[in-house]
């Protein structure tokens, strides 16, 4: 076990101000999705548009929405259908992980993948302009090597917003399943 | 991050009730950041006592004198937790105040010796399942690299770590350590905290670098509960701590 103290002192170190936001990618949107669904020739992008009886069933299945239009990626080799991939985004109480769920034709998760993630302050989580930084660069963001989430040791971070909103793409494909909207 | 001579590629997976972040070597085989989520995934299938059909929500459910068959995961954490409990005189107690002696490992049965006794691998899984990852990482030929589980974290090899702590009251984070060839883990106890020690309410921030994360994990616990970073169980194990 090497352990070299960084700081002067502990004691010094603990009086100090944090340092601040730190943020890592880990996989683009399209990587992602490849490595779901290594087999697949192509993706088809589409978007789920749900009506609002469908938002009500939705809300009585006790998922909030969000959004009444949903993009999804459908990962196709030659005629069939591998399954989706959906890309969504989470804010907890310091951080901001966007992941994408991989799902079976069938609707069941299949691989879960972390895109990347933001820690900053508490307060700039909710600050717009800190938020903005953020929008857009899913799908494009590329695997940045070198900056990551390794050294951080604190409280253990829940990750209760992400299995909540793997529970709510899950239910969104379900409803749009049934509609037939991903025949 | 800081490491010598290689670039790195990471990948994270929300497991464990956490965010858990492999990293390799860049020309490591494709394999090896599967295998190490695996491992994860299949510690805790075994050890999660939210999972209904686990091990150690079976033994939860049994009746006082029944026993069950423990497979390698958990007669391997039990057996780290009996020493812990041995070595801190009970202040490192699994059963959370259920029942310290009420569990009994014998050979792979592990029995229920007191009707309520039930188990909470809580403080003691997550570096075990960090420690299974490492090994998986090892196993398919990883030279160096290192597995965080939410602040549960170990490097091997020349993977470098710089290791940040995070301010729970303001967010943010600071520098603190540069960490090669161990773990380091970190728990946070207030009233409002998510985690929960057994018997105290006393506010503490523990950390402890230790050989192996499992040891890690669960000494913070031995330190958060005692108040003391120098308790004696921390040199046996080969750890150190830090309250802050």
């Amino acid at each position: 076990m090497r352990l070299v103290p960084l700081a002067p002192t502990l004691a010094a170190a603990a009086t100090l101000a944090p340092a601040g936001a730190f943020a890592v990618d880990y996989l683009s949107a399209d990587q992602a999705a490849k490595l779901m669904f290594p087999q697949a020739d192509r993706f088809e992008a589409r978007e789920l548009q749900f009506d609002a009886a469908q938002m009500k069933q939705l809300q009585d299945l006790g998922v909030r929405a969000r959004s009444a239009r949903w993009p999804l990626k459908v990962a196709r080799h030659a005629e069939t259908t591998l399954g989706f991939v959906v890309v969504d985004e989470v804010i907890g109480k310091f951080e901001l992980i966007t992941y994408a769920v991989g799902l079976t034709p069938e609707g069941a998760v299949s691989q879960v993948e972390v895109l990347s993630y933001r820690e900053s302050h508490g307060h700039e989580i909710r600050l717009p302009a800190w938020r903005r930084q953020f929008v857009g660069k899913t799908a494009a963001a590329p695997l940045r090597v070198g900056d990551d989430i390794a050294n951080i040791s604190g409280a253990t971070l829940s990750c209760t917003h992400v299995t909540d909103g793997i529970k709510r793409i899950v239910t969104l494909v379900e409803v749009a399943r049934r509609a037939g909207a991903l025949a | 991050m800081k490491a010598l001579g290689a670039t790195w590629q990471c990948r994270a997976r929300p497991l464990l009730g956490t965010l858990v972040e492999v990293g390799v070597p860049d020309d490591a085989g494709p394999g090896c950041v599967d295998a190490a989520f695996a491992a994860i995934a299949g510690v805790q299938a075994c050890l999660s006592r939210f999972e209904a059909g686990s091990e150690l929500a079976r033994f939860n459910a049994l009746e006082a004198g029944w026993c069950i068959d423990a497979g390698a995961h958990l007669q391997a954490v039990l057996g780290a937790a009996r020493q812990l409990r041995d070595a801190t005189a009970g202040l490192f107690d699994i059963s959370c105040g259920t029942g310290a002696d009420g569990w009994w490992l014998h050979g792979s049965q592990l029995h229920k010796r007191a009707a309520g006794t039930t188990l909470d691998l809580g403080g003691i899984a997550k570096g075990y399942a960090v420690d299974c990852a490492v090994q998986a990482l090892q196993a398919h030929g990883c030279a160096s690299g290192w597995v965080n589980a939410g602040g549960d974290l170990r490097a091997f090899g020349a993977a470098q770590l710089e290791l940040q702590l995070r301010d729970e009251a303001a967010g943010g984070v600071r520098p603190f350590a540069m960490l090669g060839d161990g773990a380091f883990a970190t728990s946070h106890f207030t009233a409002a905290s998510r985690s929960r020690l057994h018997g105290t309410t006393r506010a503490a921030h523990a950390s402890v670098a230790a050989p192996a994360c499992l040891w890690a994990d669960a000494l913070t616990k031995v330190v958060a509960a005692s108040g003391d970073a120098t308790h004696p169980a921390l040199a046996r194990f080969g750890a150190q701590a830090w309250l802050h």
